[in-house]
């Protein structure tokens, strides 16, 4: 039973992050079409603008929690500004142009940013500062969760819960909603599809960012190459929830975590992705369109 | 300025040789050794590290008095690595009557080589490992460095018959070089009768090894090993901490290097690697009189433990001249064969039959808190 309690919370962990993720992907495609391929490399940014941060402050006597506050919101905001450059230089030239172009152009921009990090970075294995956060460990009935686990839990579920209030409960929410459903026809009713598309562009990276800096808190390790990972983890979780759905994403990232912990726990270790990845196929054999259905605006 | 004066000494040290080898007649010839090295090309620094450890062991010897009253001259062939211009070299030295060669570098080279000193009965002693270069049983081929194989079978002994561990689980990604590593750790430790309890896989940095540890930590091992990579083995090392598993950690070769214990972090403390050391942190006194000589006279640390075990080469047929007073081939041959134990700077060895070297350089130190290694087996000996 411990065991199993703690493959739960494993797999809750890693799913969260990937959720977080997998919300940049679906937010995007749900209003533009496009698979922003550059989402996974934006986040590991995040992380190591984190990162530089944290390094750069290790040492100056300030308690650990408030420079992990202040490394979040300098990332995001970075991460959010990058979000909407990236947005005005590779896609919105594109925007009329054939779908193959605009795919090419998000792939040369994950290239771009991956050997941009390495280039400012360096090629090698970089370490988060240690003793950030409260080495609190809890145990109940055999298993172990950390403060760290608790926190991305429970953040994620919390960002989660209020991404959903504002696109499902406010104006702006309705806009984007309005915009994903069909833009000439939001743009006829007045609604500002540029910014509506730009805010797209700061609400997923800015998530994208805490989901990267989220990695680099839990394991302490980050480099240049991990966005090309994560980001197939977070894609793959946008595909498996419904791509374009946001409650879609949420479970999908969720599930694929549980998915993940549960084929290495109880299957095979040396099978664990090739089990995951043949559920998600058996899944979306008999939903094509994903668990909660794509494009879900169009029920509302 | 001190650069100079050193090269200007050396060059009138070699002058006074010439001289003392042409004007004196009632001097003996020298023994003459042959090193056999890429000099130049990809493998320069290696190449250039051999030719200098020989010629500071020939040095000191000959400040000795040299062996059986005669000095040591070496000749020195640059094979550039390659088999052709080994081959080259190889008849080039024996045309020069050397009795023994030190090199080469690459296992290549070596074997293009190694007919040509057999049939000349030249001892010829090389850091080459590949299994090619014992297909002929030549009597006169003595391997210096450990066979590929050494790492599995000294880890076996240690997990098994050095710190007893019970239940013993592998884990391991899914490169060539760790799944090669750990199945001949798996087959050794079983040949030695330890329990292998499980052998599982991660993804290599794909971060996420609470799952498998979670499955792992429910068999209640009393030691995991790790054959992968350090940016992995950290991270599996705190994951385990994190998860409360009370195994121990032992990690392979590739665990060895500093980001090891910075992404373990507190959790590194007490992590085993097994490696062979660098040159600079072999424990026996030999090897830290040599290494502390080796940079005094050249001003940098030997580029590679293969410097070493070269060099280990180069003394043990030193002191089989000196013991069998001969120079005869045969002889010394058979003196290396049949030494029970040799003390290199790399660890004590010895040779078998095929001229492969049994006893192996692999030691298992544990990471300290502050990152540093300490060896724990073998526990470091005089001698």
């Amino acid at each position: 039973m411990g065991t199993f309690i703690q493959q739960v919370v494993n797999g809750l962990t890693v799913g969260g992050i990937y959720a977080l993720i997998a919300l940049g992907y679906t937010m995007v495609y749900g209003v533009m079409r496009l698979i922003n391929f550059a989402h996974g490399d934006l986040c590991i940014l995040g992380a190591f603008v984190g990162l530089s941060l944290l390094t750069g402050a290790a040492g100056s006597g300030h308690p650990g929690a408030a420079l992990l506050l202040l490394a979040f919101v300098v990332s995001i905001i970075a991460i959010a500004v990058a979000g909407v450059v990236l947005e005005r230089i590779a896609y919105r030239p594109l925007r009329k142009a054939d779908r193959l172009a605009a795919v090419v152009s998000a792939l040369g921009a994950s290239l771009m940013i991956e050997n941009g990090i390495m280039l400012v970075w360096g090629p090698q294995v970089h370490v988060f500062p240690a003793g950030l956060l409260p080495a609190t460990t809890w145990h109940f009935a055999g298993a172990t969760i950390s403060f760290v686990q608790v926190m991305i839990i429970l953040a994620s579920l919390v960002l989660m819960a209020a991404l959903y209030a504002f696109v499902n409960h406010t104006r702006f929410g309705t806009a984007i909603r309005a915009a994903a459903i069909d833009q000439d026809a939001a743009r006829l009713m007045g609604i500002n599809v540029n910014r509506v598309i730009t805010s797209v562009f700061i609400i997923g990276p800015g998530l994208g960012a805490i989901g990267g800096l989220f990695i680099g808190i839990y394991y302490r390790e980050a480099y240049f190459t991990m966005g090309w990972t994560y980001g197939l983890y977070a894609f793959i979780a946008a595909i498996l929830g419904g791509i374009g759905n946001i409650p879609g994403a949420m479970l999908g990232g969720v599930l694929l975590g549980l998915f993940n912990a549960f084929a290495a726990g109880y299957v095979s270790s040396s099978w664990q992705d090739a089990i995951t990845f043949g559920l998600l196929i058996a899944i979306l054999l008999v939903r094509p369109s994903g668990l909660l259905g794509e494009r879900v605006a169009e029920k509302v | 300025m001190r650069r100079i004066t050193i090269g200007a000494g050396a060059g009138f040290g070699v002058a006074l040789g010439l001289l003392g080898a042409t004007g004196v007649a009632r001097a003996a010839a020298p023994i003459r050794i042959g090193v056999q090295a890429p000099i130049t090309g990809t493998y320069a620094d290696e190449g250039q590290g051999i030719e200098r450890a020989v010629k500071l062991l020939a040095a000191e010897q000959n400040a000795k008095g040299g062996l059986l009253g005669r000095k040591i001259e070496v000749k020195i062939c640059d094979d550039q690595g390659e088999a052709a211009q080994a081959a080259i070299c190889a008849r080039q030295l024996v045309n020069d009557h050397v009795i023994a060669v030190i090199g080469s570098y690459t296992s290549g080279a070596a074997l293009a080589a190694q007919p040509i000193y057999a049939r000349a009965d030249v001892i010829q002693t090389s850091d080459g490992t590949s299994n090619e270069l014992l297909k002929h049983g030549y009597r006169t081929w003595f391997g210096n460095a450990a066979p590929n194989s050494a790492e599995a079978k000294f880890t076996a002994h240690y997990l098994v018959d050095v710190r007893h561990f019970g239940k013993i689980a592998v884990l391991t990604d899914h490169s060539s070089f760790a799944t090669g590593l750990a199945d001949a750790v798996v087959a050794d430790v079983k040949a030695d009768h330890g329990d292998v309890i499980d052998k599982s896989f991660i993804n290599a940095g794909s971060q996420n090894f609470s799952p498998v540890l979670t499955k792992l930590k429910a068999m209640h091992p009393d030691v995991l090993y790790f054959s992968g990579y350090y940016s992995d083995g950290g991270l599996i090392r705190a994951q385990m901490v994190q998860l409360g598993m009370k195994a121990a950690f032992v990690g392979g070769d590739a665990n060895q290097n500093v980001a090891f214990a910075k992404i373990a972090g507190p959790a590194a403390a007490g992590s085993v690697i097994i490696n062979v050391p660098a040159p600079a942190d072999l424990p026996y006194p030999v090897a830290k009189t040599f290494v502390a000589a080796y940079k005094a006279k050249y001003g940098a640390l030997p580029p590679s433990v293969f410097t070493l075990t070269n060099a280990d080469g180069m003394r043990a047929v030193m002191q089989a001249i000196a013991a069998t007073k001969s120079v005869k081939p045969a002889k010394l041959e058979a003196y290396l064969h049949g030494m029970k134990s040799f003390q290199g700077l790399t660890g004590t060895f010895a040779w078998n039959a095929k001229g492969e070297r049994t006893g192996s350089p692999f030691v298992a130190f544990e990471v300290q808190k502050d990152g540093s290694y300490r060896i724990l087996y073998p526990a470091p000996t005089a001698g």
